[in-house]
């Protein structure tokens, strides 16, 4: 009986494992958004994010949040424009929501819905392409979002008189870890 | 008498007028948000915090559940809202919802622990989440000045490049008494104009715990340079300008004039040039 009962919770120690709720929580992140002007071209870099997911009924949702003022572009007077421009003092965050579904942990491109809050406003990112490397129980996720700053209807900042270019990607590079 | 009181009486009424019209039109437009917030066990939870953002104009409204998990959020504009609602120990939950111009929108929002992170999960301090509407207006008024320094220093090099070259005219064998004349006027143009766009600099608010980095430091540490330069260089022009007026040679410190000029015109260039060029 005890043999019976033994076997039984073995064959179904892994289902109840798959069923129970996971959380991943992001390790190291680093965030490069890249801004194009006529007379030169800056990065601006925060490795400050912050991020964790969890996952329920086969679904992951995952919340990643960023102080704007973290970006540094080896500028502290570029810094601060670019924190004006983003009104980085009345919305400090840049918030990212996305879900997944629980197997997409197995892919090694994953293609994700962002809604990404920045600036006051929301923009929505249909399906952007995510490379994903395992190592242990690590998961390294880098890829690239096509954000504009008329997303977020922000004005491109100026240098002498001249704006910069509306587009601003946004180079991802995560290191997720499974709870 | 009668008909001046008369005509008040229609000049007020005439000004409440649209007021009287608006009141009803708007409480036509407006919408209502309401429901009922429930927990994992599908019991009420009160206390829940209920915010609603307009996706269009980024305006938030909030509310909180009362004893029986019910919230009310009136008078809210029509267009796409993003409802995020939070129980502290019980859970969060993120919805959109679009409201239409006289509806009332209701939405009932289940809990469940632990389904989506709320940025209250990710350990960040309550000031670092919360924005400051003084401190952007202070960055606002900053970079407005700070553009106007920009472009006013732009302007600014016109006069001065035209000075340095009309140099020529006002000292050495050439010297002519109009030359000289349009020389210190086009000088007097240049140190006006320079003062003005070194105020908007000095006088732009400073934000505190920005350490300075970058070019920015040489575009500053040029500033005293060319600073100084355009408070000794008029001086030094004057007393020049007198003593050739005087049929004298320039002499004594006014001989430094034009090599005190060349410095600050070179120090104003190099300044403009160190947040133009990536280095």
């Amino acid at each position: 009986m005890k043999r019976k009962s033994l076997a039984a919770f073995l064959l179904l120690m892994p289902l109840g494992l798959g069923a129970a709720d996971v959380q991943w929580v992001l390790q190291q992140s680093m965030l490069t958004y890249h801004v194009s002007h006529p007379l030169h071209q800056f990065d601006g870099v925060s490795h400050a994010a912050r991020g964790k997911g969890v996952c329920h009924a086969g679904q992951c949702d995952f919340l990643v949040a960023v102080p704007v003022k973290s970006f540094d572009s080896g500028d502290s007077n570029r810094d601060l424009h670019m924190i004006q421009v983003a009104r980085g003092a009345q919305f400090p965050m840049v918030t990212v929501r996305f879900r997944l579904p629980e197997d997409a942990a197995s892919q090694s491109t994953i293609h994700v819905d962002l809604d990404i809050e920045f600036a006051g406003q929301t923009a929505h990112f249909k399906q952007v392409p995510f490379q994903k490397v395992t190592q242990g129980s690590d998961a390294k996720i880098s890829g690239t979002i096509p954000a504009k700053m008329t997303d977020f209807k922000i004005d491109p900042p100026s240098l002498l008189a001249i704006p910069t270019k509306d587009e601003m990607p946004v180079r991802v590079e995560m290191t997720w870890r499974t709870m | 008498m009668l008909p001046r009181i008369a005509k008040f009486v229609s000049g007020v009424a005439l000004l409440l007028l649209p007021l009287l019209i608006s009141a009803p039109v708007q409480a036509q437009t407006a919408s209502t948000l309401s429901g009922t917030v429930t927990g994992p066990s599908g019991t009420a939870v009160s206390d829940a915090k209920v915010s609603v953002k307009n996706l269009a104009t980024g305006q938030s409204t909030e509310a909180k559940t009362d004893s029986a998990g019910l919230y009310n959020l009136p008078n809210l504009l029509p267009g796409e809202y993003e409802v995020s609602i939070s129980a502290e120990g019980v859970g969060s939950k993120t919805a959109r919802v679009m409201l239409t111009a006289g509806v009332a929108q209701k939405l009932d929002v289940a809990l469940a622990a632990g389904t989506e992170p709320s940025l209250g999960d990710l350990g960040f301090t309550p000031d670092q989440l919360k924005g400051n509407a003084q401190d952007q207006a202070r960055l606002d008024k900053r970079s407005h000045m700070l553009k106007i320094h920009q472009r006013l220093g732009l302007i600014t090099l016109a006069p001065l490049v035209a000075t340095l070259i009309t140099s020529n005219q006002a000292a050495g064998g050439k010297s002519t008494a109009s030359g000289r004349q349009l020389h210190a006027a086009l000088g007097g143009v240049t140190t006006g104009l320079y003062l003005t766009t070194a105020s908007f600099a000095v006088f732009a608010p400073k934000i505190s715990g920005t350490p300075t980095r970058g070019p920015i430091r040489v575009h500053k540490a040029l500033a005293w340079v060319h600073g100084a330069g355009m408070i000794l260089t008029p001086i030094l022009g004057t007393l020049a300008y007198n003593q050739r007026n005087r049929g004298e040679k320039v002499h004594g410190i006014a001989s430094a004039h034009g090599a005190v000029a060349a410095t600050t015109g070179i120090a104003y260039g190099l300044a403009v040039l160190s947040v133009s060029i990536k280095f």
